[in-house]
């Protein structure tokens, strides 16, 4: 058995788990999500990943009133539904609730890859479905792959991506992508290179706001030493890599809040001491505007529409040591 | 002539026994002082002053000026510090309305009707707030046996001034210089200075610029020393030929003496950047004095690139030939005029990648130091800032200096804001001042003067603006006259004509709008343009809300007329604190004091955070400005 070459996998009572030399991956068949991502011996996951549609609201959507017009998507991003749970093995699918036809698996089974698939339903009015589909490769590398059903009568949204709450602070991130926080409509100032960040700066805006987006990303490797392990002895710094299919890029914001964490606080001392780390994968980020903060909307090009289809892909696995 | 608590209340009286206003060149006792730049005639009056605050005036110590006073139970302040950073009084942020909205109902006076005097309106307001202000002085020793005169550079916003019990004068106009002559009261030691600050008087309804609400002594005092010949007033009109090769230049003096004038005399030397003496002159001195330096030279034009300055010195001698007072004046050369609807500037059109800035500093309010503006400059200049607008009042005088020295082109704004009292949320002109009220056109056009007078010899101002969201009537109409009559250098902006396009040929030289879509812009050009167009405000950034700047930008290439705008705004007005829960420094802003009404967080929209580090924002600023240098 060359366990490099194959995943090793088990098919759990409420869960199916993915394992290989350096990565450990836990599928939750009741949860909704992903529910263990360990990489370089450390826990990734702090909640199942899941859709994210809120960003803090800028001091422009403030203005423009755009929560009174897309003020829903705030319950989406916090309360969402998981409708379907599907996996499958080198192709085959799992029966599911798992058990007990899972009691077929035994202890050794091995796959090239698999696949697993989350369908969620809005809270909106109409609802609406996402579905994330993760495909696991035998070298630990994950493809994640995302689609926002667009359904008529659904407002603007402000934001939509994949959002990963991390279980301790990060210590760094480093990317590949423009300098400094770029938005659709604010980044032909951007200069393309790599960019090493310390902690997690939030921007000091004096009421928290959405920020620190970073626009046309090709990889973006996030690193924690802390874990909440207790048994750990030693911290030791390692990193996950969030990249985009090829020749696309990314956007992606790594702070230690949630949007409705940074929506909460009339002033930065008001945001809870930092610590999780949250890396949001967007696929669509609502410009900034810039015309006036009192009424003005962001320019037509920079909205994001609820009623049509959003589509996107990324990768996951090991930050390079 | 005794204080009068009546002028709080009157539109009508705005200067007492204050000196006309005049350039603000430096004085020095010799030339070996001007090139040391350490004056023996100037002394600083800065620093640990008595200080008492009332609520009122009614609850003023009234007496406080006489020199026997009993001052026993007066706090402290440091001069120049807002009494409200000091923490005698609530800070207030309030945009448009006027600070008392909603606790006191008042109008201006006359603005109702000619027998509507609106009297006791502050002088008897339960709330105005009034510090006392004490400060025992010796005179430094050269300045002894002279004319002593003082200087405030900034009050905020109504004060009467005594010195050894006798009443001296009364200012208002919150940025400007104002000026008192002491001689006739002042003696060597222990002289009993006493100013007496209110935060209200008729200015208010002209200062209601969107910003905390302070007052206060909150700029330089200083006492100056008139020798025996001294220049009152200094107005250098440099000119280049219309081939843009040929310098030349008039000076007008305005002298005075202790004794005669005669038989003094006035030498004029202007020397370039390297020392070498470009032209020089000697005339008699007299009470005004006009010099024309005729033939022309090869001159170096000062712009945004090359901000080359000349240096004029200017040295007053006795009848023995001894310098009396020698004043520096650093002087650039460029030609700006309107060709065809377009500004040009040295033959080229001139682009404004600006900003509007406020004097700001989260320590100090608008009390904000030499660093701070040297800060400001090098932000400007890494990125590729060229343009500033002193909204919406005059700055210290030293941001004039830098602005000349690294080729930073001014909007040099009069203080004049009054949106209290016409926008209300909309637009609801049925009373405003200053409008068509002949009460209230004096004191415009008296700011208008003092701007032009104090900053006239700068080359960085290209614009004289009138002030800002004031409406528009004959008394705005007014200023425009002045300055127009006075100066043909410069280009006169106003923004408020729009709001009544019967005033569109005697107000304002250029179409100038705030926050205008790129589409309104567009029809603007396209129609028959009567003005180049520029934008006195744009791209509100307020906390993350800077984008789209490329739908600005483009028009520069597409409309010769478009002319570029000043971003609202360079700084985040916040104020820095110690939190009462974690004891750490933090921002606060409007609402943060209980202050009330207020407009919260309005007050932070910069492109640099009132720390003064660079928000996310400005690479893209850097960016978009490096395209039309």
């Amino acid at each position: 058995m060359n366990c490099m070459n194959k995943l090793q996998v088990v098919v759990g009572d409420v869960s199916i788990g993915m394992h290989g030399e350096g990565f450990s991956y836990v599928f939750s068949g009741v949860r909704g999500g992903m529910e263990s991502l360990v990489l370089g011996g450390k826990e990734w996951i702090y909640r199942n990943p899941a859709p994210t549609f809120w960003r803090a609201l800028t001091d422009n959507d403030r203005g423009n009133k755009f929560a009174l017009k897309s003020g829903m998507w705030i319950g989406a991003d916090c309360f969402i539904k998981c409708t379907q749970f599907a996996a499958e093995i080198d192709g085959k699918s799992v029966e599911v609730p798992l058990p007990p036809a899972n009691n077929v698996y035994g202890g050794s089974v091995e796959a090239e890859h698999a696949s697993f698939t989350y369908r969620y339903e809005t809270v909106t009015v109409p609802h609406t479905q996402v579905t994330v589909s993760y495909e696991v490769f035998a070298d630990g590398k994950i493809h994640v792959r995302v689609h926002y059903e667009g359904r008529a009568g659904l407002p603007e949204l402000p934001v939509f991506g994949m959002r990963f709450i991390m279980p301790t602070c990060a210590d760094r991130y480093r990317y590949e992508g423009l300098s400094g926080e770029t938005y659709p409509d604010r980044m032909a100032g951007g200069v393309p290179g790599v960019y090493d960040v310390k902690g997690m700066p939030v921007t000091p805006y004096i009421v928290p706001q959405d920020c620190g987006v970073h626009m046309q990303t090709k990889w973006v490797e996030v690193y924690r030493s802390k874990t909440l392990d207790n048994s750990c002895k030693e911290e030791k710094e390692s990193g996950i890599r969030f990249w985009a299919e090829d020749g696309k890029d990314i956007a992606f914001a790594c702070l230690p809040y949630t949007a409705m964490e940074l929506e909460n606080a009339t002033h930065q001392e008001e945001l809870p001491p930092a610590r999780r780390t949250v890396v949001t994968i967007l696929g669509a980020v609502r410009g900034v505007g810039g015309i006036d903060s009192w009424g003005a909307d962001v320019e037509a090009p920079y909205h994001i529409s609820g009623e049509e289809d959003i589509i996107y892909g990324f990768w996951i696995g090991r930050a390079a040591e | 002539m005794q204080a009068d608590m009546k002028w709080l209340d009157d539109p009508q009286t705005f200067r007492v026994g204050q000196l006309p206003a005049h350039s603000d060149h430096r004085i020095y006792g010799s030339v070996e002082e001007m090139e040391r730049q350490e004056s023996s005639l100037v002394q600083s009056l800065n620093g640990v002053w008595q200080f008492a605050f009332s609520r009122n005036a009614k609850n003023r110590p009234v007496r406080f000026y006489e020199e026997e006073y009993d001052a026993e139970g007066f706090g402290e302040i440091h001069v120049p510090c807002h009494i409200q950073i000091a923490g005698y009084d609530k800070i207030q942020y309030i945009n448009t309305m006027y600070p008392w909205e909603g606790m006191v109902y008042r109008r201006p006076a006359y603005a109702l009707g000619e027998d509507r005097k609106e009297e006791g309106s502050f002088s008897e307001a339960e709330y105005n707030p009034v510090g006392s202000y004490r400060k025992v002085f010796d005179l430094d020793e050269g300045l002894r046996g002279k004319r002593v005169c003082i200087c405030f550079e900034g009050v905020e916003q109504a004060m009467y001034v005594w010195l050894n019990g006798q009443f001296v004068g009364y200012a208002e106009d919150s940025f400007t210089p104002s000026e008192f002559d002491l001689t006739p009261y002042i003696r060597e030691k222990g002289n009993v200075l006493a100013v007496e600050v209110y935060k209200y008087c008729t200015a208010a309804y002209l200062e209601d610029q969107d910003f905390f609400r302070f007052s206060g002594i909150y700029r330089n005092v200083s006492l100056y020393a008139k020798p025996q010949l001294h220049v009152e007033d200094l107005w250098v009109k440099p000119s280049v030929s219309d081939d843009l090769t040929k310098g030349s230049m008039e000076v007008e003096l305005r002298l005075s003496s202790k004794g005669d004038l005669a038989p003094g005399e006035v030498a004029l030397i202007l020397q370039d950047r390297d020392g070498r003496t470009v032209a020089k002159q000697t005339v008699a001195a007299a009470e005004q004095v006009k010099v024309d330096f005729g033939s022309a030279w090869q001159v170096q034009l000062w712009d945004n690139k090359n901000p080359y300055l000349y240096k004029l010195s200017v040295l007053l001698k006795d009848g023995q030939g001894e310098v009396a007072e020698a004043v520096p004046c650093e002087v650039g050369f460029r030609r700006f005029e309107m060709r065809g609807k377009v500004m040009y500037l040295n033959g080229r059109r001139l682009v404004i990648n600006g900003v509007n800035r406020h004097e700001w500093s989260a320590e100090g309010g608008r009390c904000i130091s030499l660093e701070d503006m040297e800060w400001d400059i090098e932000c400007f200049k890494r990125n590729n800032i060229n343009a500033v607008r002193t909204c919406h009042y005059p700055d210290q005088i030293p941001w004039y200096d830098l602005c000349d020295r690294n080729g930073i082109y001014m909007m040099s704004e009069t203080n004049l804001e009054s949106h209290g009292s016409w926008q209300k949320v909309f637009t609801e002109p049925s009373w405003n001042v200053p409008g068509s009220l002949p009460q209230w056109k004096e004191v415009v056009v008296d700011r208008a003067r003092t701007n032009f007078e104090t900053f006239k010899n700068h080359p960085s101002i290209l614009f004289w603006s009138l002030g800002n969201e004031s409406f528009v009537g004959d008394d705005i109409e007014a200023m425009q006259r002045f300055f127009k009559e006075k100066d043909n250098t410069r280009i006169i902006h106003y923004e408020g004509v729009i709001y009544d396009r019967a005033y569109e040929d005697t107000v304002s030289e250029v179409e100038s709008r705030m926050y205008a879509t790129p589409a309104d812009i567009i029809e603007y050009l396209e129609n028959e343009p009567k003005k180049p167009f520029i934008l006195c405000e744009y791209m509100h950034d307020m906390g993350n809300s800077l984008g789209g700047m490329k739908s600005y930008i483009d028009l520069i290439d597409r409309f010769e007329m478009y002319q570029g705008g000043f971003i609202w705004d360079y700084i985040d007005q916040a104020i820095s604190v110690q939190d009462e829960v974690t004891g750490k420094k933090v921002m606060r802003y409007g609402g943060d004091f209980d202050d009330r009404l207020s407009d919260y967080e309005f007050s932070g929209n910069g492109i640099v955070f009132a720390d003064r580090t660079e928000k996310p924002a400005m690479q893209e600023v850097r960016y978009y400005y490096e395209l039309h240098e």
